[in-house]
């Protein structure tokens, strides 16, 4: 199993992509407040317009067609499917469509399997477009200079995503190892204790590595004070806020539509 | 060059008195009574055998080990940098911007903080404030120290274990410490690695005058560098302290008892029996070519090999030459992408001839497999339960396997450790561990990928009887090493490697005369 | 390991200030709730047990996260960061597997939650491990930050799901004021990260589903929590004290000296 790497480091995108050159922050709020103003309800009216306005900022993005089709494609089976259940056992309401067994499909429900799918898209979707183009130290580097989070845990949560890459080179060596201790036959749940007792090394390798990593970190001055500069200034541009206006009007547009359609509904009560 | 970060710490002088440290999850003292003198710009080589508490001593120096209430162990007597206490100097460097001490590990893979080669050089500086726009330069001038051969923006996931060991020297270096502390940052390098390694090492020191303390247990490499000789005893103190000569003189076959690589007592591999004839053809490879898909090496081409029982074949040649992937393929681990690997009828006996296509269990009673990392083979509670793991696969009945693993215990000399969890063994404890849980199911053939990699003389030694003896006993061997000392101690037949395809320019050696 | 509680004197200002959670929930439930406003469809009133509850747990646990003892150290972080992208790596693992087996056991959607406790186990095991305040929902959390850049299909979803199941896990362990990490407070805080979890679930992916189906779905998910994240975390814990790789952690102190 080949295992993506997410800490790649990212090339520049392509010309075309200025919305993949703004800051990580201003992509990772807007991520963030468009799906909990979606999360906030169910409807159909709502998810549409969202979704819809992202599709229009989507040439932006720097993100091949091929590239946005793989990543969003996985998005659309999850989706797809969770639509698909609301639609069979969702609340029933309006006139009856079809009727499987214990299972029926009704206006009410298919309506709501269609919101379903549509919401998990476009809160999905800038998280897509956020991942495909955002360099990890450049995400942190902005987490602690734009949002002023605190750093040790950023740097800290970086430094450990550096060691995956070697994780997953030793997953790797684990598999070939256990093959040649004679493991890796013996029916599904021999298969499975073989697959624990796998990640159970690879989590005690993890965690030496992780004790070492902090050794050589601190060596360097790493939590001593809480007080550090950036190598790497990180800042908010007018694109950047430009972003940000982009996204709070799509959240606010959408909910408009809701709102008008009548269809707008607070999930709490 | 290195000249570029001449202008840093002043070098620091070390005083110990009376220092011990114990690890709060232990009952003993990792050292005790410890009395130093370091003077400034001295290079000191530390001493002992493994457990002595260097590293300790190190991560002491390096004001890394809290003795207070919420902290990792208690501490007694006093260790002072420049007249300040350790722990406080590398406090107040931080808010100067310089650091006392820089620090360098062993582990290449644990030691690279961040994804591109600058920013981790970079990291330290962060820390101690440094404005921003000095950063940059001190990397720069870091980075030319060590004669770094890459731009900023590399990955460092594309780094070679030297590079990395390198790159870190730069990273502590950016820092300007007056003292440098290197704990055997060698260890687990190939020797071009290790030798460049040295080389940056000895410019750095020149360049800038700085102290000194370098745990290494292969001396020989280091001793034309060092000023003084400390040996450390586990549990104790200092008990020798002089220069080179005098304390290898002096302590050089106590030493090299305990494991270290003294010069002049090296390990004497056993007397070479004259090349025999050649047992029962094992495995033979023809145009084998291996892909692998993750790390950067070379696909392996057009490699022929012949494996016979009864002989040992050694696999060399330079680090990402596609020594490891042959040693998987020999071992049935990865089918050959294209050529033909077969095993001849003494080694599949009932079996099909190709051996990546045989089962796991039926694998493990024909050929063995020993890797780099003994860690990775880990797959039960205590010794004595991992070397039953094997023979059962094996479908053994319970006397039988019981009988193995006391026979084992007892000729690895690992009966006192039947108990104890695998992972916590000391390093060359898990590597016979691990070599005896390979030879639990009697393979006819045993695949060995760098045997001999960071061990000590005293473990160098068994492994090499060991193998001698299970040679003589008709196994068949195959051992993938850089260790030039192994190759002349046992091979018969030795295979070179270079890029992925055989090196022809090389004298093939089938069977070395002595 | 440690497994019992330890009995020192708390503090008597201590608990003065644990005291006034527990009243204002006791002054809750005996005033009850007015019925005009509704939530989650039921007007107030009938929710007034529960909201008695949620406020003395949340305001004892609160305390007592505030009152822990004990620094972050930089080896505690590292570790649990560690230990939140292996957590990261087997979501991303299981969720491969995840979409074809609910879509199996979705069409009863109750049954889906028999696997919910997988989710909860970086959290649960981040806790047991670090014993420090804030390591449950930090490994959890960034856990499910990674499982998003891996690129899973839930998206940045994920994110949400993992704070509040890490809270979750969270809330029980401070209400043992970080002194208890035996098997039972690791069955607790499975149930409890479970019990956030199921919550979250019902609110945010079914959320048109019928009462007692919700009911069913949050039950299933504590009792999958509790087992799957409290025992296994647990066992867990102790197999990597027994390597010795916690020997510079909270955990590996309280493991044998050797």
């Amino acid at each position: 199993m080949i295992l993506p790497d997410p800490l790649a480091v990212r090339a520049a995108p392509s010309g075309r992509g200025a919305l993949a050159r703004t800051n990580p922050v201003a992509k990772l709020l807007v991520s963030l407040l468009i799906s909990l103003v979606l999360l906030l309800t169910v409807d159909v009216v709502t998810a549409a317009t969202a979704l819809a306005l992202e599709c229009l900022a989507l040439p932006w993005c720097g993100l091949g067609a091929r590239a946005l089709a793989r990543r969003a494609g996985a998005l659309l089976v999850a989706g797809g499917s969770a639509g698909l259940v609301t639609a069979l056992v969702g609340v029933d309401g309006g006139t009856r469509l079809a009727a499987l067994g214990p299972v029926t499909v009704t206006q009410g429900s298919l309506l709501s399997g269609l919101a379903v799918v549509a919401r998990i898209l476009a809160i999905g979707l800038p998280g897509v477009v956020l991942v495909a183009t955002t360099d990890p130290t450049d995400l942190a580097d902005g987490l602690g200079q734009v949002l002023r989070l605190p750093a040790t845990p950023v740097l800290a949560a970086l430094a450990a995503l550096r060691l995956f890459g070697v994780l997953a080179q030793e997953w790797q060596d684990l598999a070939h190892a256990r093959r040649a201790r004679g493991l890796g036959d013996g029916g599904l749940l021999g298969r499975l204790r073989d697959v624990l007792g796998q990640v159970f090394a690879l989590l005690v390798i993890a965690v030496r590595r992780g004790t070492v990593l902090a050794t050589a970190m601190e060596s360097r001055g790493f939590g001593a004070h809480p007080r550090r500069t950036w190598a790497r200034p990180s800042r908010l541009r007018p694109g950047d806020l430009a972003l940000l206006a982009g996204g709070a009007a799509v959240a606010l547009t959408a909910t408009a539509a809701g709102v008008a359609a009548g269809t707008w509904r607070l999930l709490l009560g | 060059m290195a000249s570029d970060v001449r202008d840093g710490g002043a070098p620091v002088a070390v005083r110990a008195r009376g220092w011990g440290w114990r690890h709060a999850t232990r009952t003993a003292w990792a050292l005790a009574g410890v009395d130093l003198d370091v003077a400034p710009g001295e290079r000191v080589l530390l001493l002992g055998a493994s457990g002595s508490g260097k590293s300790t001593l190190l991560a002491g120096l390096a004001g890394l080990l809290d003795g207070g209430p919420d902290g990792t162990g208690e501490q007694a007597g006093e260790l002072f940098l420049d007249g300040v206490p350790a722990r406080e100097a590398r406090s107040r460097a931080v808010t100067r911007g310089t650091a006392r001490t820089g620090l360098v590990l062993q582990d290449p893979l644990a030691q690279t903080v961040l994804a591109r080669c600058g920013d981790d050089v970079a990291f330290g500086l962060e820390n101690h404030a440094v404005p921003p726009d000095r950063i940059w330069p001190r990397v720069d001038a870091a980075l030319r120290a060590v004669a770094f051969p890459y731009a900023r923006d590399r990955p460092t996931a594309r780094l070679s274990g030297g590079e990395r060991q390198r790159l870190a020297l730069a990273g502590a270096l950016a820092l300007r410490p007056g003292l440098l502390l290197l704990d055997e940052p060698t260890a687990m390098l190939d020797p071009e690695g290790a030798a460049l390694l040295r080389e940056q090492v000895a410019a750095v020191l020149a360049a800038t005058g700085a102290t000194c303390v370098l745990v290494e247990h292969r001396v020989a490499p280091w001793i034309a560098l060092v000023d003084r000789v400390v040996v450390l005893a586990p549990g104790g103190g200092v008990i020798a302290d002089g220069a080179p000569g005098d304390v290898l003189a002096a302590r050089g076959a106590q030493l090299a008892a305990q494991g270290v690589w003294v010069p002049g007592h090296l390990p004497a591999p056993p007397p070479r029996r004259p090349a025999g004839p050649a047992g029962a053809l094992l495995l033979r490879g023809r145009g084998v070519a291996v892909r692998r898909p993750g790390p950067p090496e070379p696909p392996l081409r057009d490699v022929d090999v012949d494996v016979h029982g009864g002989r040992i074949t050694c696999v060399v040649g330079p680090n990402g030459s596609g020594k490891s992937t042959l040693a998987l393929a020999l071992g049935g681990l990865v089918t050959p992408a294209a050529g033909t690997l077969v095993a001849g009828p003494a080694l599949a006996r009932r079996l099909g001839p190709r051996p990546a296509r045989w089962r796991p269990r039926e694998l493990v009673t024909r050929i063995g497999t020993v890797f780099q990392d003994p860690q990775h083979q880990f797959v039960a509670r205590t010794c004595a339960q991992e070397l039953a793991v094997g023979p059962r696969r094996a479908g053994l009945a319970d006397a039988q396997v019981r009988e193995r693993v006391t026979d084992l215990l007892d000729r690895l000399r690992l009966v006192p450790l039947a108990r104890a969890n695998p992972f916590t063994l000391s390093g060359g404890e898990q590597r016979r561990l691990s070599v005896a849980t390979a030879l639990a199911t009697r393979p006819r053939l045993l695949v060995l990928d760098e045997p001999t990699f960071g061990q000590d003389a005293r473990t160098w030694a068994e492994l090499v009887r060991l193998l001698a003896a299970l040679r003589d006993d008709g196994t068949g061997i195959v051992a993938v090493t850089h260790d030039e000392a192994l190759v002349d101690a046992l091979a018969d037949d030795v295979l070179r490697l270079r890029a992925g395809r055989p090196d022809v320019g090389a004298v093939p050696a089938a069977g070395r005369a002595r | 390991m440690s497994t019992t509680v330890e009995r020192q004197n708390l503090p008597v200002r201590l608990l003065a200030v644990a005291a006034v959670p527990v009243l204002a929930g006791a002054l809750i439930w005996a005033a009850g709730l007015p019925s005009t406003p509704s939530l989650f469809g039921t007007p107030l009133a009938d929710l007034t047990v529960p909201a008695a509850l949620v406020v003395a747990l949340g305001g004892l646990s609160a305390v007592g996260a505030v009152a822990a003892r004990g620094r972050w150290r930089v080896v505690d972080l590292v570790v649990a960061s560690v230990l939140a992208v292996v957590g990261g790596l087997f979501f991303w693992g299981v969720a491969t597997v995840w979409e074809p087996v609910t879509r199996a056991l979705s069409l009863a959607p109750p049954s889906s939650a028999l696997l919910a406790g997988l989710w909860m186990v970086p959290g649960v095991l981040g806790g047991l491990v670090i014993r420090k305040r804030g390591a449950a929902v930090y490994v959890e959390l960034v856990a499910a930050v990674i499982e998003a850049l891996l690129g899973n299909v839930w998206g940045f979803s994920t994110v949400y799901y993992g704070l509040i199941e890490g809270l979750g896990a969270e809330f029980v362990l401070a209400l043992l004021l970080y002194r208890a990490f035996g098997p039972v407070p690791a069955v607790l805080a499975g149930a409890g990260a479970g019990l956030a979890g199921g919550l979250l679930d019902v609110t945010v992916y079914y959320p048109d589903l019928a009462e007692g189906t919700k009911a069913g779905y949050v039950a299933l998910a504590v009792l999958s929590s509790a087992v799957i994240a409290g025992v296994g975390a647990w066992a867990l814990t102790r197999a990597l004290a027994a390597t010795g790789a916690l020997a510079s952690l909270a955990s590996g102190r309280a493991a044998q000296r050797v």
